[in-house]
């Protein structure tokens, strides 16, 4: 049986630094935290009409991860695919830290870095819950088949 | 309110492929050191997202597009978002015809950073061009 992933739709957010705060963590999971449990999801290819990524969103849990309160990843998600399994706001996680100044919208300083490594944690925790509740919720299923 | 006489630029943000970091590298020498005084950055999420400031830039200025793959999903969506596209680049064909290959999304390399300094004198160029004629 094929491993369940979880996709993560990622914020490109050229704007911001929060935006590419969103881009390094997410690629942290990707290919540090939890590689055998995570894809992600082009967000542009996504929005544009890529057919295996929304086919993707619609079957499999997905996490956002936005880099502002305008939560580009968290509509384009709902709206073409369905709700998020979790959501991620790198501003509401920058509250934790009101010294850091972010100021980089390309190459991360070493400080900024740091953050975009306690961000890739927070994504890796919800990636551990997406996949126990799929596991929870099928057991459950496993279980009512067999009652009846 | 966008300012006249300038130009917008766009990069595909592809998170798995690393010509999508190049193409947005590009972007960044643009705005912020070759053209600083002559673009708009762009962006696609909150452009779809419907965010008001990205709608009057896509729909008041020319816009240079920089595609990080095949899909060209800057361009769809641009032309989605009714703009008018002004110059197009493919980060593919710039890397074939550079014959440079960036090393991954992560971390483009020093091949990497080669080729989006090459786009990004592309793009510099495009914006010349239509930033002279008006």
């Amino acid at each position: 049986m094929a491993k369940r992933k979880v996709g993560i739709v990622s914020c490109s957010g050229e704007e911001i630094p929060e935006g590419t705060i969103s881009r390094v963590a997410t690629r942290l999971v990707l290919e540090k935290l939890r590689p055998e449990e995570t894809v992600t999801i082009c967000l542009p290819l996504f929005l544009a009409g890529g057919e295996d990524e929304r086919a993707f969103a619609q079957v499999f849990p997905t996490i956002t991860v936005d880099g502002c309160e305008k939560r580009c990843a968290k509509i384009g998600t709902e709206k073409y695919s369905g709700n998020p399994t979790a959501t991620i706001v790198v501003t509401d996680l920058l509250g934790k830290y009101p010294k850091l100044n972010l100021k980089s919208r390309d190459e991360l300083s070493a400080e900024e870095l740091k953050f975009a490594e306690e961000v890739a944690e927070e994504i890796a925790k919800r990636v551990d819950e997406a996949l126990s509740l799929e596991s929870l919720d099928k057991r459950d299923e496993q279980c009512r088949k067999k009652e009846k | 309110m966008p300012e006249e006489g300038k130009v917008a630029v766009v990069a595909c943000a592809g998170m798995d492929k690393a010509l999508g970091s190049v193409a947005r590298d590009s972007v960044f020498r643009v705005v912020e050191v070759l053209r600083p005084d002559k673009v708009e950055l762009l962006s696609l999420p909150p452009l779809l997202a419907g965010v008001p400031s990205q709608s009057g830039l896509v729909r008041s200025l020319p816009v240079v597009i920089v595609d990080g793959c095949a899909e060209r999903c800057a361009t769809k969506l641009v032309v989605k978002s009714g703009g008018k596209v002004s110059g197009r680049i493919l980060v593919p064909t710039s890397a074939k015809k550079y014959s440079l290959t960036p090393d991954s999304a992560s971390n483009v390399g020093l091949n990497g950073e080669r080729l989006s300094e090459m786009i990004a004198e592309e793009i510099a160029s495009i914006v010349d061009k239509l930033t002279e004629k008006k």
